[in-house]
């Protein structure tokens, strides 16, 4: 440490970035908590989705996505595999990027912008949280739920559908005891975990709405800024960002 | 307020008052700039390309899904490609949507070293599933249902 070198006055020196006063990182204590909280949350998630690539690592059969997300409401039994799913993860991309524009209005103090793109946020969640409510309809009423599938005595050809009719797939006597266990395993884990980002989605519908309150109210304006609708911003992408990896784990691989 | 002579004395008032005030938005980055400015129209630009970016992603994901499948390309293939779409996807949100490439060096870093975790994490699961899967072929011991 050096003795001889005299301190600079404070209003000639530039601030040090971890001599205190300002945040080193350049966001406050809220946001910062905000990006720790998903952290959290991200590997709350990944543990949920690495389980379920576990059993589905340890299971000699496993459900066919194409073949059991294959409908589309209005279509009846059509065979659309991926179709609805496919708009329900637009659906959730778009309104993430009405969620970047609401922000971005509020780098600039925009509260029209806000309130407008706000709105179209809280539409484009509660229009996903519709297209879930119906992929889970319409799921039970092919008798998946949590708890389902644990009759042996239920024939092969009662979960056959699952598996698709491709050659390789077909359940035999020998398979047939793995295949009933993995449809149990696969109604499991897609509930829960399809149900636990949909909590996220629906809290996240709730927290929109309040600061969609609030902007109207006036209060961020009268505080100066819209950080509030930054931090808020960050779960909603976070939460898209979840689907992403849930769209794969379940529709694609 | 005269932001040329802004002192320390300012900045631990603004500090003490709401830090927020000093790291969001109009203050911190825009200085007072309008919606219909220039700078931001290009990042309203910016947030429309990555918009198209990420539809195309997923709508050739969808489309491997579907075609991948009925042609029969390898598993092992679409599966590779489906992640690297994925991870593609999500980098682009976080670095865009959620403005983490707009942080400082030290923030990115502090939020990106903890999620090497998954690395082990996805490793040691799926090792541990397979190895499972590998003892019940070969002991021709299978679980049972509840």
């Amino acid at each position: 440490m050096s003795t001889t070198t005299a301190p600079l006055p404070a209003s000639v020196s530039a601030p040090k970035v971890w001599g205190g006063g300002r945040s080193p990182f350049n966001v406050s204590y809220g946001k910062m908590m905000m990006w720790f909280f998903l952290l959290s949350d991200a590997f709350t998630f990944g543990a949920l989705l690495i389980s379920y690539g576990t059993t589905r690592f340890f299971s000699s059969v496993w459900p066919e996505a194409n073949a059991v997300f294959y409908a589309s409401p209005f279509f009846g039994d059509k065979n659309l595999p991926l179709v609805f799913v496919s708009l329900m993860t637009f659906i959730l991309i778009l309104s993430s990027v009405t969620m970047v524009l609401a922000v971005h209005a509020g780098h600039y103090n925009d509260k029209r912008g806000v309130v407008k793109w706000l709105l179209w946020t809280i539409i484009g969640g509660i229009a996903f949280l519709s297209c879930q409510a119906w992929e889970w309809t319409h799921l039970h009423a092919e008798g998946g739920w949590w708890g389902s599938f644990t009759d042996l005595s239920m024939p092969a050809s009662a979960i056959q559908h699952f598996f698709g009719n491709y050659p390789g797939h077909v359940l035999t006597a020998t398979n047939h005891a793995a295949a009933m266990q993995a449809t149990h395993d696969f109604f499991n884990y897609f509930f829960t975990i399809t149900g636990f980002h949909g909590c996220h989605v629906a809290s996240g519908v709730c927290f929109n709405t309040m600061i969609l309150i609030n902007t109207v109210n006036g209060t961020y304006e009268r505080r100066g800024h819209y950080e509030m609708v930054e931090k808020i911003g960050l779960y909603w992408h976070f939460v898209d960002l979840v689907w992403v990896f849930v769209f794969t784990c379940f529709y694609l691989l | 307020m005269n932001t040329q002579h802004q002192s320390h004395v300012d900045i631990d008032a603004l500090y003490q008052g709401d830090q927020s005030k000093l790291y969001s938005g109009l203050m911190a980055e825009h200085h007072g700039a309008d919606i219909n400015s220039e700078g931001s129209k290009k990042q309203v630009k910016r947030i429309i390309k990555v918009t198209i970016f990420l539809t195309i992603i997923t709508a050739l994901e969808v489309v491997l899904g579907l075609w991948g499948h009925h042609v029969g390309v390898p598993r092992a293939v679409t599966s590779a490609l489906f992640l690297i779409m994925t991870l593609l996807k999500a980098a682009y949100i976080v670095k865009v949507f959620m403005h983490l490439g707009d942080e400082t060096r030290n923030m990115i870093v502090t939020i990106l070293i903890p999620l090497t975790l998954f690395i082990w994490f996805i490793i040691a699961f799926l090792a541990d599933g397979g190895f499972w899967l590998h003892m019940n072929h070969s002991s021709g011991i299978h679980y049972m249902l509840p």
